[in-house]
């Protein structure tokens, strides 16, 4: 039987025979990385809002309370954004004229919402709750980041689920003592002192502890499929 | 032509206006995932490769989660706290009476209805009807709008027009012959304000129609008593119960109530003692902690009540009975007036011959009841369909019986009525046909164009006075229906979960109905309506215009300040407030309920009764006619849950038919093939059309032979057949019913009489033209072939026995060869007792020759972890199979409905399987007996579908749940494969609707919507289990971080808000027995199912589990179930043939 292919094609077929695993593996390694890229998590971004509003502003330089307005975030799965109404407590007495809250005056006006922008867009089969995170001593920050600093809401994480799993197996990362959730500029270092060592705490020491002490579940059941998808 | 081929014209002769079909109307694309025609190879590969080609670019979806908008209150309502949902108590009413309920509220959307435990009509459980009475809500077929002579109006016009009729210029009413057409009344409110009409129109007269009255029960009453009255029964306290032809665990105002009372006297507790103990009656050497559900096993044989059915067609009520008759509804009569002569009343009236198998009855039935250990704790009960005299001479038998007082009483009457304003159907339709009345209102509910006898043409009397100009009729219903559309006026009614009302129980105890949700269509209750034409209560107009709120309260008032006379006039005002309050957070009206009465048995109370009906000719048969369970009397038609679910017994789903027993379908020569009443796997039947004749109106029905029927008899349902009901109940071009019409079910209406609206002799013959039915009993059936002999293994999933027999030996439901591991496995399924140790490094709990290997999370290394472990319990001998926890669970878990044609696929998606077991023989309709077994996931802990999932979607959690993770599953389908109790279903069309706007307001939100390709199954309601630790957790938190010196602050107790580390060691555990409850348990009438955590010796659900007759389904094959089954325990009377 003659031959099909001309002896002068065995390089192309040695190389395909190596490309097609490096192929294949690239196109791996490039999916996965966009998968994990902020262009497909949305980490890092600000969509624009009707009312350009400032965490910075309110949070960073006048010091309100997260609970101010997210007031269901220790009683309810969802932490809520705040009625109109809330806006207007103080923005009926201050900036009362000002173009950039026409929107909040309009929504309260004519009683209707203010169309915010979700920034943490979770799937729909994921059911996150906020109290039971902020009660066993997990800190805003260590989710929404620095909003102390933020002009625009950003997503700081990429909520994907490799994201949860990871403070879910070892919770202690991110463990603070109750009162310390809501403030955006701890570290485990102001816990003082640690008597067992003598040095100020590391954020693993303390959160070990903490994990005793708030009753934070092993990784096995804080992993289990239904804690999150129902 | 075959019944189910699609070559059928797609006619529609009442196609409903495409304005009112919505877009519900194509919710189940036909065949949408069908090959059109039989794949080739080279298609299949075509289609093969461009699915991965599709599968591809679909997952290229580059920014993962569409952006959505956060839309916050503009003023947020102070009870409101997004994401946690708030419930609110009301009554959903039915036929004219309430159920007490508790309503969700997710973020002010109804989303499921359960029972009210302060409600003595359903302490806690909820009906049938109740449950999915939130569908309704949400039907999008409902009336959108004020309709005149099928032009939309508006509301004001509408009252405009309505005052004119009935208003003179000066405001007073007219004295107009208006008739007021509704069905029964309870509300104190609406009775109020007819009252004030009737009294101000002097020509005005009220029509009460129901089409399933209890008008025989209340006129056997006046026989018995002289004076309307109302019965209320306390099953609780009778230790032996006579129904006669009486569904009631099954139907009727009460049921709900009267099943707990009765199941609680069947379930059987051992209490810890041994089978010596228990056979001897001693008390047990080591008694677990007393607990107050359930009759104490050394009592059994005195104390398990004892139920004796005689009936016509099997009712859950027969299904559960120790000695079952069937007889036919005329021999029914004769029996009792049998029975009343050998318990001894006098002045019985003569009745006729017995059938031998009755006639052996009487006497050791009349023995027990004679029993002086019965001392009065007795019941015989009428179904209300039957003969006022029947009724009557019940209250002499109960009277003589010393039950009357007892476990029979009288009370006031509930229904409200005006002396000498009332009038029947018969002449309303006369006067209308002959257009001698001037105005007719229809009030909620009343369908008698659909619903009235065939003797009175109600449709064609309406027809010629709406037509006449001269004459006012309005129709307020939530449906343009069959009434409607012949009237003037149609004004869309609110749903009571949209507006104010109130409504009485069947006891009599009043509920204010609150409003959870604006009108959706913007429609007015009846109250609303005759406000209308109210100034103040007092009839006249100009009224001003009135919130319903107002209305009611208005009544309350009035009631509450009758009943506290003596009150100043400075706490009037604040003492009504804190009434008013406490009633409608409550949800029951303290005080409200009727009044007792003690009346004697008139001395006439025989007088009139008819001799015994004579049997029916010999060519004819006993049509008997019923409300359908589902569907009551049609009225449920367009509700998707309860066209779909499987109807107790007869396990059909989407139709009714003529019931017969399996004697009488041989004597009309049905076909062998129509005999199998499980329909095969695929749950399609193919059965015979029978036509059936009464007083020359012929009606074709398709035949259903059930074994336990009466022989000589056939019952039809009615209910079905509706043509104007909605998308759900009409519209299937290729599934026409028996008589070819496009409508769900066949119409049995027709075929009644009001001088025989209940039974009546019938001429029926085969038509030799045959019809599909959909049945599910034999889906998913745990059979299994024994590989080497061929035979079907018998799995024993019903475990049955008598008291004499748990006396014995009260583990004879743990049966060997079958389950030789499985006694000490199911109790090793609970915690070890105290001071027990464990001297072997393995954990025994583990059967030697397991096939599967344990979960991650129970793996004997893993134990420490297992704070919780969840389980469920479940006790046949309570279970009535009612259904209501299949729609329960349907309501909580977003279950779809798919269509009659999926059905008959086996591809329904419900999470609860009743299955309904037969023992006896067939042929003997009172040796058949019937048993239900409610299946859903167990929860392995040695779980065979969990190593077969290629993609981990389901896994175990370390409490012990079988967890399935929607959005991992590909549908590879192994599971269900591999899954021995066959629970796993798997969506395989796009079944949920995803385009009707209102279905989708009524989901519940903290459950995943699933869609096509993906299995799915119980989850023991773990969003309820997580939602419950969530709040465990965030309470123990709080006072676990607090520091020593807060918490001595606090004297170590902790306030509400905060909960303390439970101790394991005094088996302590975090949450409590009752925290969380099941949707099933949560509905269960009779109580029957408890859940809840293993790890607490002292919860409901370990106690039962502890049960010597506690059994796991094929606990043979060492899956290790955590939902296990109390066997059936019964207390037959040995004397009885």
């Amino acid at each position: 039987m003659p031959q099909i292919f001309p002896k002068a094609l065995n390089p192309i077929a040695k190389m395909i025979v190596l490309g097609l695993p490096l192929l294949g593996g690239l196109t791996g390694v490039t999916g996965a990385a966009f998968y994990r890229s902020s262009y497909a998590t949305g980490q890092g971004d600000t969509p624009a809002q009707p009312v350009a509003f400032s965490h910075a502003h309110h949070v960073g330089q006048l010091g309100i309370h997260c609970e101010y307005c997210h007031t269901t975030v220790e009683k309810s799965g969802f932490a809520n954004i705040p009625p109109t109404k809330t806006c207007m407590n103080c923005h009926q007495q201050i900036w009362q004229g000002a173009d950039m809250l026409a929107p909040v005056r309009e929504s309260y006006k004519k009683d209707k919402p203010i169309e915010w922008n979700r920034v943490h867009n979770l799937p729909h089969y994921a059911y996150f709750n906020h109290s039971i995170h902020v009660a066993k001593g997990v800190g805003c920050v260590s989710c929404h980041g620095q909003l102390d600093q933020q002009n625009l809401t950003m997503q700081s994480s990429t909520l994907l689920m490799e994201w949860c799993i990871a403070c879910h197996r070892t919770p202690e990362k991110h463990l603070r003592p109750q009162k310390e959730v809501f403030n955006m500029k701890w570290d485990a270092a102001q816990a003082g002192p640690n008597p067992k060592t003598g040095k100020p705490y590391t954020q693993l020491e303390l959160g070990l502890e903490l994990k005793e002490k708030h009753k934070v579940r092993d990784a096995v059941t804080l992993t289990n499929c239904s804690m999150c998808h129902r | 032509m075959k019944p189910d081929s699609t070559d059928i014209a797609a006619t529609a002769p009442d196609a409903l206006p495409p304005a009112l079909l919505g877009p519900g109307r194509d919710e189940f694309p036909e065949g949408a995932a069908e090959f059109a025609d039989e794949p080739s190879r080279r298609r299949f590969l075509t289609l093969m490769s461009a699915s991965i080609a599709l599968a591809t670019g679909a997952g290229c979806n580059l920014r993962p989660a569409a952006q959505r908008k956060i839309m916050p209150y503009t003023t947020q309502p102070d009870e409101v706290t997004p994401g946690v949902p708030t419930f609110y108590a009301s009554a959903a009413p039915l036929a004219g009476y309430g159920q007490g309920v508790l309503v969700r509220s997710s973020e002010g959307r109804p989303t499921k209805i359960e029972g009210n435990p302060s409600h003595p009509g359903s302490l806690g459980g909820a009906g049938l009807h109740a449950l999915a009475s939130v569908l309704d809500l949400y039907d999008p077929d409902r009336s959108r709008g004020v309709i005149h002579r099928g032009t939309p109006s508006s509301w004001e016009v509408a009252v405009a027009a309505l005052r004119k009729a009935l208003v003179d210029d000066s405001g007073q009413p007219k004295n107009v012959k208006l008739r007021v057409l509704t069905e029964a009344v309870t509300s104190p409110t609406l009775a109020q304000q007819l009252t004030a009409l009737l009294a101000a129109v002097p020509n005005a007269r009220w029509v009460q129609f129901d089409a399933v009255s209890s008008a025989n029960a209340r006129e056997g009453i006046l026989k018995a008593f002289g004076k309307p009255l109302n019965v209320v029964y306390d099953f609780n306290r009778a230790d032996v119960v006579v129904s006669l032809d009486a569904d009631f665990l099954g139907t009727g105002p009460g049921h709900v109530r009267y099943s707990r009372d009765f199941a609680d006297r069947r379930k059987l507790r051992a209490g810890g003692k041994d089978a010596a103990e228990i056979a001897a009656g001693r008390e047990a050497a080591t008694p677990e902690k007393p607990f107050k559900e359930g009759i104490k096993s050394d009592h059994a044989d005195a104390l398990l009540n004892r139920l004796y059915a005689v009936e016509t067609m099997p009712t859950n009520t027969g299904a559960v009975a120790e000695h079952r008759l069937a007889i036919t509804s005329g021999e029914i009569e004769t029996f009792a007036r049998a029975l009343a002569t050998a318990v001894g009343v006098t002045g019985v009236p003569p009745g006729g011959a017995l059938s031998k198998a009755a006639q052996d009855w009487v006497a050791p039935l009349a023995a027990d009841l004679k029993d002086p250990a019965r001392n009065g704790k007795v019941i015989v009960v009428v179904g209300d369909h039957l003969a006022p005299s029947l009724h009557a001479l019940s209250f002499a038998i109960n009277e003589k019986l010393g039950a009357l007082g007892k476990t029979v009483k009288l009370v006031e009457p509930v229904e409200a009525t005006v002396a000498g304003k009332m009038m029947d159907l018969k002449a309303l339709t006369a006067e209308l046909a002959a257009r001698t009345a001037d105005a007719l209102l229809i009030l909620g509910g009343a369908n008698p164009a659909h619903t009235a006898p065939a003797d009175i043409d109600f449709a064609a009397a309406l027809t010629a006075f709406g037509k006449d100009p001269a004459k006012f009729s309005l129709h307020l219903g939530s449906h343009v229906d069959e009434t409607g559309v012949l009237c003037d006026w149609h004004v869309n009614e609110a749903h009571y979960l949209e507006t104010w009302g109130d409504v009485r129980g069947y006891d009599g105890t009043a509920t204010i109905q609150q409003p959870l949700i604006a009108p959706l269509h913007g429609g007015k209750s009846a109250i609303e309506l005759l406000a209308t034409l109210m100034k103040g209560a007092e009839p006249g107009v100009p009224g001003s215009p009135r919130d319903p709120l107002e209305i009611v309260r208005e009544t309350w008032k009035g009631w509450f300040h009758k009943k506290n006379p003596a009150l100043t006039e400075e706490k009037k005002h604040g003492d009504f407030e804190r009434f008013w309050q406490t009633a409608v957070r409550a949800g029951v009206v303290a005080g409200s309920a009727s009044a007792p009465v003690a009346a004697a048995l008139a001395t006439t109370w025989a007088t009139g009764a008819a001799a015994s009906p004579p049997a029916p000719g010999a060519s004819d048969l006993e049509i008997n006619f019923r409300a359908c369970p589902a569907l009551f009397d049609g009225r449920f038609a367009n509700n998707g849950w309860l066209q779909e679910l499987p109807k107790p017994l007869t396990k059909i789903s989407w139709d009714n038919a003529a019931y017969l027993s399996p004697n009488t379908a041989t004597k009309l020569q049905l076909p062998k093939i129509d005999f199998r009443w499980t329909a095969g796997e695929h749950g399609r039947a193919e059965v015979s059309v029978l036509e059936i004749e009464v007083n020359g109106k012929k009606v074709k029905a398709p035949a259903w032979v059930l074994p336990g029927h009466a022989d000589g008899a056939i019952t039809v349902h009615l209910g079905h057949g509706r043509t104007r009901a909605g998308t759900y109940a009409a519209h299937t071009p290729d599934e026409p019913n028996a008589e070819g019409q496009p409508y769900r079910g066949f119409n049995a209406y027709p075929l009644r009489t009001s001088a025989a609206p209940w039974s009546a002799p019938a001429k029926v013959t085969k038509t030799g033209k045959t019809y599909f039915l959909a049945c599910t009993q034999g889906h998913w059936a745990m059979a299994e072939k024994d590989p080497i002999s061929g035979k079907m293994l018998d799995r024993k999933p019903v475990r049955r026995g008598s008291v004499t027999e748990y006396k014995k030996n009260p583990k004879f439901a743990k049966i060997p060869p079958m389950a030789t591991g499985e006694t000490e496995g199911i109790n090793d399924n609970m915690p070890h007792p105290k001071g027990y140790k464990d001297h072997h490094a393995h954990d025994q709990r583990l059967h030697p020759l397991n096939m599967y290997a344990p979960a991650e999370g129970l793996a004997p290394g893993m134990r420490e972890f297992q704070q919780r472990r969840w389980g469920m319990a479940l006790d046949l001998s309570a279970c009535t199979g009612c259904s209501a926890c299949v729609i329960a669970c349907q309501s909580e878990n977003n279950v779809p409905v798919v269509g009659k044609k999926e059905v008959t696929r086996g591809r329904e998606m419900y999470w609860i399987n009743i299955d309904r077991y037969y023992a006896g023989n067939e042929a003997d309709s009172n040796a058949v007996q019937a048993y239900f077994q409610p299946r859903m996931c167990v929860q392995c802990e040695n779980a065979p579908c969990e190593i077969v999932c290629p993609v981990g979607a389901t896994v175990h959690s370390t409490d012990g749940l079988n967890d399935m993770t929607y959005n991992r599953c590909v549908g590879t389908r192994y599971c269900s494969n591999n899954c021995p109790y066959k629970v796993r279903r798997f969506n395989f069309l796009t079944f949920q609707d995803w385009g009707t706007d209102t279905i989708k307001l009524g989901r519940n939100p903290d459950v995943s919507v699933r869609s096509r390709g993906v299995m799915e199954k119980c989850t023991f309601c773990v969003q309820r289990i997580r939602g419950a630790e969530i709040v465990a957790e965030r309470e123990l938190a709080r006072w676990t971080g607090l520091t020593d010196a807060e918490r001595a602050a606090m004297k170590n107790v902790p306030p509400p808000g905060y909960r303390k580390e439970p101790d394991p060691a005094k088996g302590e555990v975090l949450i409590k027995d009752g925290e969380i409850l099941t949707a099933c348990q949560a509905a269960c009438p009779s109580g029957a199912v408890v859940f809840g955590d293993l790890n607490d010796p002292t919860a409901a659900v370990s106690r039962w589990k502890n049960e010597p007759s506690n059994y796991g389904l094929l606990a043979e094959l060492n899956t290790r179930p955590r939902l296990t089954y109390t066997a059936v325990v019964r207390n037959p009377n040995p004397k009885m043939p």
